[in-house]
């Protein structure tokens, strides 16, 4: 990691280091993950969606593409692993 | 030597929508990168739809088929697992705490069940990356280490990918739908994990090559410590896969966007009643409602809709005598037929009358083999294509009839009889047979040759 | 006070100012203004045709929607189809948004007009407004000084007048802290509310979506078209429509409880605290009833906050590895937003779990059960919006002091509350914002207690 980097995370620990001095007179209690207690959210399986919805989609994802193939891929890094063979 | 193998299976549970969107879930027959969306391509400000419920049920289903114990009383989190790699779009792949713990299948321990969500397809050496796979709801299942040879563990692949297609919510094995993490280790050394194997055939080469791999290791007096590697299907090998670089702590949170699980016990005991009974259990019942042999109660639950079948002929039929046809003829013809037992147009009904045919001995088993194929090219009632194939019912009448053509035709036969050469009988057997279009049973046909011969003697 | 939000929308039904007219006033404006203020970081090309649009919908007397013809900005890291959503930063300069956000749909069908994608805090990390890679946004309202953060460009648009109504986002203050520095109205709703699909969060739990406006009417108007269930996503509260402006009045506030706590002034700056009092006092000669509630443990926030903050924004920047579009965000961002994703980073290694994150979870349920029960006591708690006044542009500031500005107005992102700012006063010509947080889903009543304060000034 770069000099600068490095700098920056050691910052980053400072606020985590006041924390738990700052917390250590604080009851335990039971966490909040969730700002309401709701469970069971799902949908029913079904109808996928419209083509014309993809298609529309499919050309703006294609061209943010930093690198694509004529098949509509998206080109990314090799494997190192694979080219050992 | 003491050898551990464990699996950890990826399982494409069928749903027609992603599990957190609703795209497709084919990838296989259209262009990369179609069946997409912002949410399963990972864009900046994409947000999870609630999950896929069926998803949801199939697993549970799943677990239960497999002997779990279900996870009511706790929340279930649905949990970000962060890693970097080309085919994650979100860099964090979305899994379940497990929903079911505890299970067992022919010996072996099934540790947990948990729901997953399938990331895109990597081409490393292309160097291409298609979405079209990513967030197709997938079923993990993880076994302890209890197996102890590659044959054992090829059994086991086996038997599972029956249980799976029990419950009629996976996709059919071709394909990908299934993909095994292979984990081994030989005498108390580090395991060694071979990820995202293919087939139960490259599960079984890739066991056998590490075993080699790993006790050459060995012999050299190296250790093998703990790594991850890949499976070459074409050469058969494994190779080394994770480098330093990648992290093996996941840094698991809940997903802050996903609201959690909590598994209703009423909901999961109304699953259990309304779920497909499990292959191993539903040959043991079998056998024992029936009285069939294990070969033949094998060979019936090795397909649901052969089960399915025979159960429902069994009604109407001499189990026994279904039995045996399902075990050898019935196979035989759905092979030719290349035809799986749920793909059969002719009715349980129609079988059961063409078995009661064959107990009652009027036409022969290999008569009635006949019939079975006619039947399952084109359903029809048994009686029916009798006729039409000219095999009608031998009438005693017409046996008698033939018998006397035969006797009255052949005196020389008959005198060669008397006189000692056996042959003869046979030569007479066949011309009955013959006069009778092959529906007479020839030992039928012996014994009323011989009580004619010896009346006519006697005269 | 003139509610001219309401007014300009009459005006436009009626056919005195064309939307296209509206529109082009304000890009004149900007084009003239703003390279000073630096509210904008991309212009909406299709405004001045969608204006157009709009007037030819008016014309046929067809229904037009809630905000037709009404200016409008959009905060950076909110997907609108066709512009750039960069966050502020170097990663998605070049990303085009493939998408609308939710809120984005819901504010086109309701005919607002949007101009242009709304300077900002890079990637929401900051509570000034300096940390854009586009460059720092200046204070219309105290040129010179920051305009607060990280919602730096919506509130400086609103205040500049190039703007009727800006999306904000609001984390632990990102928009309530730039309405108080800018002397504008800002509402945080409660968490839950408004659907955050195409939001780039920074912190999922805690972020909302709001408005920056002129005035109250303006704030009501927006978020009864962008609240509400969608249906698409998972995290949401389940209400339908909600209604906000057929019920205010520019009335007396006899019956309303307002709370507020002597922390406050033990955390504030005198000459701030002088203000928000005046306005407490205009309160109780509305008829309310001012009581003190306790939030003893309300300074604790801070810390629980930023690990909470770092963990879900390391998280949610997993996606920014450069292969599907932008760059690796660790190689093309801002100190602030790095230094989030190493704390993030830290503290959710699987030893620290329990030590920090887990931790700092319990100290939120803490916070937010102090909140819930002073809630309960009263129907509004009032009180300064920031500890201290805003720093002159280029000030030296250390990373706690920075950090100390949202000690007031986390809270409210800590419990899921929801919490408005409206402008008190100044002190030496520099705005001060009164804050007044409500219960979960309790909008009307804040939006009745500014809208009360409002009328008499």
């Amino acid at each position: 990691m770069s000099e600068r980097a490095k700098e920056i995370e050691k910052s980053a620990e400072e606020i985590v280091e006041s924390f738990v001095k700052d917390a250590e007179k604080l009851p335990e209690l039971k966490e909040t993950y969730y700002s309401q207690e709701t469970y069971n959210i799902t949908r029913p399986d079904g109808e996928p969606s419209p083509e014309a919805e993809r298609l529309s989609f499919r050309r703006k994802f294609i061209s943010n593409m930093p690198g694509s193939d004529d098949k509509g891929n998206l080109k990314v890094e090799v494997a190192k692993w694979s080219k050992e063979r | 030597m003491n050898i551990k193998i464990g699996f950890e299976v990826h399982q494409q549970i069928d749903t027609r929508r992603k599990m957190y969107c609703d795209c497709p879930t084919n990838y296989h027959d259209v262009p990369p990168n179609t069946n997409v969306c912002p949410i399963c391509t990972g864009m900046p400000g994409s947000k999870p739809l609630p999950p896929n419920q069926r998803a949801v049920e199939a697993a549970i289903e799943i677990a239960l088929m497999l002997g779990c114990k279900t996870i009511t009383d706790q929340t279930v989190y649905i949990q970000r697992k962060h890693y970097d790699y080309p085919d994650l779009p979100s860099g964090y792949q979305r899994t379940s705490l497990p929903i079911a713990r505890d299970g067992e299948l022919h010996g072996v321990r099934i540790r947990e069940v948990h729901l997953e969500e399938d990331p895109g397809q990597y081409e490393p050496v292309a160097g291409n990356v298609d979405y079209n796979r990513s967030g197709v709801p997938l079923v993990e299942i993880v076994t302890e280490p209890d197996m102890k040879s590659p044959e054992e563990a090829r059994k086991f692949l086996r038997m599972l990918i029956r249980v799976l297609e029990y419950t009629g919510k996976v996709r059919p094995e071709a394909g990908g739908a299934m993909r095994t993490d292979v984990n081994i280790s030989l005498e108390g050394g580090g395991r060694v994990e071979v990820k995202n194997v293919n087939s139960v055939k490259g599960a079984y080469r890739a066991l056998k090559y590490e075993i080699i791999r790993q006790r050459e290791k060995l012999k050299r007096g190296q250790d093998i410590t703990r790594e991850t590697r890949a499976f070459l299907e074409s050469q058969m090998v494994t190779v080394p896969m994770r480098t330093k670089e990648t992290e093996e702590d996941y840094r698991y949170i809940p997903d802050p966007d996903i609201f959690p699980l909590i598994l209703d016990e009423t909901k999961v005991k109304t699953t259990r009643s309304r779920m497909a009974e499990p292959p191993h259990l539903r040959e043991k019942r079998l056998m024992e409602k029936y009285d069939i042999p294990h070969a033949a109660a094998e060979v019936i639950v090795s397909e649901r809709g052969l089960a399915d079948l025979y159960e429902a002929v069994a009604e109407e039929a001499d189990p026994k005598l279904a039995a045996t046809w399902f075990q050898t003829r019935l196979k035989k013809v759905l092979n030719f037929m290349k035809l799986g037992a749920a793909e059969v147009k002719f009715t349980p009904a129609q079988l059961a009358s063409l078995l009661r045919i064959v107990k009652d001995k009027r036409v022969t088993p290999e008569q009635g083999e006949l019939v079975l194929r006619e039947m399952a090219r084109k359903p029809a009632d048994p009686e029916e294509i009798l006729l039409g194939l000219g095999l009608a019912p031998l009438k005693k009448s017409e046996l008698t009839a033939a018998v006397e053509k035969a006797v009255e035709e052949n005196p020389k036969a008959i005198e060669d009889y008397l006189a000692g050469k056996k042959e003869a009988m046979n030569f007479l057997t066949g011309k009955v047979i013959g006069f009778t279009k092959g529906r007479a049973n020839p030992r039928d046909v012996t014994k009323l040759l011989l009580a004619r011969i010896k009346q006519k003697d006697k005269s | 006070m003139v509610q001219r939000t309401l007014e300009k929308l009459a005006a436009i039904k009626r056919g005195e100012i064309s939307a296209a007219d509206s529109v082009a006033a304000a890009l004149e404006l900007i084009e003239k203004k703003d390279k000073k203020i630096n509210s904008f970081i991309e212009l909406n090309q299709n405004a001045r045709a969608d204006a157009e649009s709009l007037d030819r919908k008016i014309k046929g007397g067809k229904k037009v929607g809630r905000l037709a013809g009404l200016v409008i900005g959009i905060k950076s890291n909110i997907n609108v189809a066709g512009l750039r959503a960069t966050c502020a930063s170097r990663t998605l300069e070049n990303y085009t948004s493939t998408y609308d956000a939710d809120v984005v749909k819901r504010v086109r069908a309701e005919d607002g007009i949007i101009v242009g994608m709304n300077n900002m805090d890079e990637f929401a990390c900051g509570s000034s407004g300096e940390t854009s890679a586009f460059g720092p946004t200046d204070n219309p309202a105290a040129f010179g000084h920051i305009t607060g953060g990280s919602s730096s460009g919506g509130a400086a648009a609103v205040a500049a007048n190039f703007c009727d109504i800006c999306l904000g986002t609001d984390t632990g203050g990102s928009i309530r802290n730039p309405a108080s520095h800018c002397g504008v109205v800002g509402f945080k709703p409660t968490y839950g509310l408004v659907p955050r699909q195409g939001l780039i969060d920074l912190g999922m739990s805690l972020d909302q979506i709001g408005p920056l406006s002129r005035d109250v009417a303006g704030a009501a108007l927006m978020l009864e078209t962008i609240a509400g269930k969608t249906g698409n996503e998972c995290v949401m509260l389940d209400v339908g429509k909600v209604n906000y402006s057929e019920k205010l009045e520019s009335k007396g506030l006899n019956g309303m409880k307002v709370g507020i706590s002597p922390k406050f002034s033990e955390l504030t700056d005198p000459a701030v605290m002088d203000v928000i009092d005046s306005q407490v006092e205009k309160l109780q000669d509305l008829g309310a009833e001012v009581v003190d509630v306790e939030l003893p443990n309300l300074e604790h926030g801070l810390s629980a906050y930023y690990l909470i903050v770092s963990v879900e924004f390391f998280s949610g920047t997993r996606k920014f590895d450069g292969r599907k579009y932008g760059k690796r965000i660790e190689e093309a961002c801002g100190e602030e937003v790095l230094r989030r994703i190493l704390r993030g980073r830290y503290i959710s290694q699987k030893e620290y779990r329990g030590k920090f994150y887990q931790r700092a979870l319990q100290v939120r349920t803490l916070i937010r059960k102090e909140l819930m029960s002073a809630l309960k006591q009263v129907d509004v708690i009032v009180g300064p919006t920031v500890p201290k006044l805003p720093h002159k542009l280029g000030a030296k500031l250390s990373l706690m002091e920075m950090y100390a500005y949202d000690y007031l107005t986390i809270p409210a992102n800590l419990a899921g509350i929801c919490a408005g700012v409206i402008r008190a006063g100044e002190v030496n010509g520099v705005p001060v914002g009164l804050q007044i947080q409500g219960k979960a889903l309790g909008e009307l009543d804040a939006l009745q207690v500014m809208r009360s304060l409002e009328a008499i000034e």
